[in-house]
């Protein structure tokens, strides 16, 4: 039953066949990114790094950055706190609603995001609310919250409930346990969904298109320079963005590995 | 039973790696019988039985069913099957449709299969309502009982058991065992079961073969290996049993520290001049002298009493000797000793009681 | 301890529960409330009026439901046949390829979507990537690859491959080793394994992925725009139009609900099948 190596190399190479198909319109972008003409056409005859420096100057990208940076950080921890309880509830608790709960968690996820954004936008403007990037916050969470709640379950459905109640049977008060047991046992999980949360908020379009009113976050201020008036700084910046993506998830891997190899040296 | 050899390996080799878990194996399963493979954790026995039903690949050796060679055969071509440690009952299908789904593979009709299975039921003495429930109303002995039915609807020329009882509870075990051993006679076909437990192979096999580190240790009939191990590691294994090291000197007496012995051990043990053996005696053949019962033996052995333990059945003592070893003594209850810990005694046992293991 | 349990467990929901509320049920209640007001009015304070919804019969829009519908299903259809067999090398075969990939697919998640499909547009577009360098080593150049229905296609395939890989691997990696061991054991071939023990036993992770591959797709609006031109119009981005453009939130608010509709009743009927708790990992 063991695949023999042959099948084994084929499975790898599959693996590697849809990494690269799945890498090759950044490819592409990246090489676009570093093409001298202002009109881009392939093979690309003259290199130059010159619209990187025009991007880093640039007063817009500058202040679209600083959107998208307060977005994203709101998001990930309201998501964070959200999603923690969220993820107890869903998965943790024997509760009479749970079933249902579990049901309404998932349908934002499964919801058309350019739908979800108009509807907040109508219902923004009957309560009288001008959208700006408050706002987008709030579209984002409808969506990424849930997500939140989902990466935190898993690490709640893997938890020994036991655990709480050896705490509880030493006279450990609910706050208590929530302190010293269940948030320390699910902080991997709350991390990494507060990474996806970041992310996911950093790189998401069709919720801030309706619900960001005169403000816009970097992938908006992309999607409108693709579709009207191209500008060779449409590549450099969106090789930017995702060079700031594979910092922080480079970071979110190497931290944890690194602190545990520093608590393990500290405690050997 | 009969002599014909059913399932036949030679120089059956398994390799993961720098590990060698077998090597080179020979066996002969007889048709019929009922064959247990018995080994401590470790020992090679889970890596054999893949082997003889084919899921995974021996790397040298090979390995015959009724003459004909299996060991490359796909486990889905092998007429072999196993009943899982897990069971490996299909979650997703009624009891009735895992009984049938050999039979389903093999194309045999609806009617048939139907049939068959509610006469599979019978056999193993289930409700034929079952055939409608799900695996998982069902109660781990009930389990059990399927997942054979399944096996012997597949209607292999062996029967293979990868411990398929050592989740269960001891009582329902043991009546499990019976079962197994009278299927075994109703069915007349050859069952090789894997087994970490002496109890259990006693109880059921014709015969048992030892592993130790993936070898044979030794392959012989129950009682052959409960009285006549082959090495210290079978009569260790086999439950427990004082060992004594032995020696024969010039003149062909034999020397055993702390021991008395009559004259004429050294002819009668059949251990030549200068030759060392360990002699094993069982605690149940070994009795204390003195205060009624107390008639001597061909061999005796001083020392004070350290620990009693009422096994129900039977009582076991643990008895410190002058040289300080340890010795384990087994008494009906009726044959209980009555004295307090730490005072000396006497303990003696008869040398047709003994078995000597020689060379180690 | 049980009620204890319920008590915490209705606390640990409230935050959820009132986020959701008030930015996801209550948002789908206004839109619903719109859906039936007359054309062209930005307020909910009129006479309720189906109007809308004989606009979308009238007009033609489920040409563009059909093509978002239909595009959807194809996109489901080529995902699960594509990512079946890595979702099954990732669950059985791969040992510790199966983080990288994991990571590797992961986070295309955390590039803007506009990007990725911008650089498919770079890559087929006439002068791009593909075409650039066939004309410049072959001589021979053709028209681009974009603006197409099959192009659309493919865009939803590369967008949403994660959401059909990562529940399938999950799906698959439920399936018991020994089940499929015993199957074998009793004379299964491959082909019968599959269809008698994987896929019935992976089934939970088969459906959320469809499901969660077929509601996205069909709501996918920058594929067709991007990649698509004015190849078709999918329906998400008539509701957009009717937004933007004609301002005539009723209409909008009523062609979304038609998709709401088909989208949360595929999604719903979906979910409430599967068992959460055994597919997210339950310990038993």
């Amino acid at each position: 039953m063991h695949p023999s190596a042959l099948s084994r190399a084929g499975f790898l190479g599959y693996g590697l066949l849809i990494l690269a198909f799945l890498y090759l319109p950044l490819v592409a972008v990246g090489f676009a990114s570093i093409s001298k003409a202002r009109y881009l056409t392939f093979p690309i005859r003259r290199y130059d790094t010159g619209w990187y420096a025009e991007a880093v100057a640039s007063d817009t990208v500058q202040t679209l950055l600083i959107l998208s940076l307060k977005v994203a950080g709101l998001v990930t921890v309201i998501s964070m706190v959200v999603g923690f309880f969220g993820a107890l509830a869903f998965a943790r608790y024997h509760w009479r609603f749970r079933g249902l709960f579990q049901k309404l968690i998932l349908l934002p996820i499964f919801f058309p995001q350019a739908v979800l954004g108009l509807a907040l936008l109508m219902w923004f403007n009957a309560l009288g609310v001008v959208p700006s990037w408050h706002t987008a916050v709030v579209a984002h969470l409808v969506w990424i919250s849930p997500i939140a709640t989902l990466i935190i379950a898993i690490r709640a459905y893997s938890f020994d409930p036991t655990l709480e109640e050896a705490a509880r049977d030493m006279g450990c008060s609910t706050i208590q346990i929530l302190r010293d047991i269940t948030i320390p046992l699910l902080m991997p999980g709350v991390i990494s969904a507060g990474l996806f949360a970041f992310l996911l908020s950093w790189g998401n379009f069709p919720l801030s298109l309706f619900t960001t009113g005169a403000d816009s976050t970097l992938p908006e201020w992309l999607y409108a320079k693709m579709v009207s008036g191209y500008s060779p700084l449409v590549p450099t910046v969106g090789i930017l963005t995702v060079l700031a993506s594979v910092a922080l998830v480079a970071v979110g891997l190497l931290v944890p590995a690194v602190l545990r190899r520093w608590r393990g040296g500290g405690a050997g | 039973m009969t002599n014909k050899t059913v399932l036949e390996i030679a120089g059956l080799h398994k390799r993961f790696g720098d590990f060698t878990a077998l090597h080179s194996l020979d066996l002969k399963v007889r048709d019929g019988e009922f064959l247990a493979i018995v080994g401590p954790s470790g020992s090679g026995k889970t890596t054999l039985i893949r082997l003889f039903v084919g899921m995974d690949e021996p790397t040298d050796g090979t390995i015959w069913l009724r003459g004909k060679r299996i060991d490359m055969v796909p486990a889905n071509k092998r007429p072999t099957c196993m009943v899982f440690q897990s069971l490996a009952l299909f979650p997703h299908m009624t009891v009735g449709r895992n009984i049938e789904f050999p039979l389903k593979i093999q194309g045999v009709g609806k009617d048939q299969r139907h049939a068959r299975a509610l006469e599979l039921l019978d056999l193993l003495r289930l409700p034929r309502a079952y055939y409608n429930r799900r695996v998982h109303q069902c109660s781990g002995g009930e389990r059990q009982r399927i997942a054979l039915a399944r096996a012997l609807a597949f209607d292999p020329d062996i029967l293979f058991f990868d411990e398929p009882l050592s989740a269960l509870d001891y009582r329902l075990r043991k009546t499990l065992e019976k079962e197994l051993k009278d299927l075994h006679v109703r069915t007349g076909k050859t069952f090789v079961y894997i087994t970490h437990s002496l109890e259990e192979a006693m109880a059921m096999s014709d015969r048992i073969a030892i592993m130790r580190a993936g070898r044979f240790e030794q392959v012989a009939p129950a009682d052959e290996i409960y009285n006549r191990p082959i090495s210290r590691f079978v009569a260790e294994f086999m439950g427990e049993v004082n060992l004594f090291s032995v020696r024969a000197d010039e003149g062909g007496g034999v020397l055993a520290e702390g021991m008395d012995l009559t004259p004429d051990v050294g002819p009668r043990l059949g251990l030549a001049a200068a030759e060392t053996g360990t002699l094993m005696v069982r605690p149940e053949n070994v009795w204390f002298v003195g205060a009624g019962n107390g008639r001597g033996g061909d061999m005796m052995a001083r020392g004070h009493l350290r620990g009693e333990l009422n096994l129900g059945s039977r009582f076991q003592y643990e008895v410190e000797s002058e040289t300080g070893q340890r010795l384990t003594v087994e008494t009906s209850r009726e044959g209980r000793h009555d004295g307090p810990l730490g005072e000396p005694v006497t303990l003696a046992w008869s040398l047709d009681r003994c078995h000597l293991i020689q060379g180690e | 301890m049980d009620r204890l349990n319920s008590r915490l467990g209705a606390l640990a929901a409230t935050p959820m529960l009132v986020l959701l509320g008030l930015t996801f049920l209550v948002p789908m209640l206004v839109v619903a409330a719109f859906s039936v007001m007359p054309p062209k009015v930005f307020d909910l304070w009129h006479w309720p009026d189906v109007s809308a919804y004989g606009e979308i019969l009238r007009q033609g829009y489920w040409k563009s439901l059909a093509w978002s519908l239909g595009m959807a299903l194809a996109s489901t259809a080529i995902l699960f046949v594509i990512c079946w067999p890595l979702a099954y090398a990732m669950a059985k075969v791969y040992r510790r390829f199966t983080l990288v990939l994991t990571i590797g697919v992961v986070m295309t998640l955390f590039v803007s979507e506009n990007i990725r499909l911008f650089g498919w547009v770079l890559t087929l577009m006439k002068g791009g990537l593909i075409e650039g360098y066939v004309r410049h080593w072959t001589g021979i150049g053709f028209d681009g690859l974009l603006y197409n229905v099959p192009v659309i296609i493919f865009g939803l395939v590369y967008v949403y491959l994660p959401f059909m890989l990562f529940p399938l691997a999950q799906g698959i990696a439920m399936v018991p080793d020994d089940a499929r061991q015993a199957a074998a054991d009793l004379g299964a071939t491959r082909k019968r394994i599959l269809w008698e023990i994987d896929l019935p036993l992976a089934a939970p992770g088969i459906v959320v992925g469809c499901l969660l591959t077929f509601v996205l797709a069909a709501g996918a609006i920058a594929e067709s725009k991007l990649l698509g031109g004015q190849a078709v119009i999918v329906i998400a981005d008539e509701v957009e139009t009717a937004f933007t453009y004609g301002q005539n939130w009723p209409l909008g608010s009523a062609l979304a609900m038609v998709l709401i509709a088909i989208v949360g009743a595929i999604a719903v009927v979906g979910v409430t099948r599967v068992d959460l708790d055994a597919l997210m990992g339950r310990r038993r």
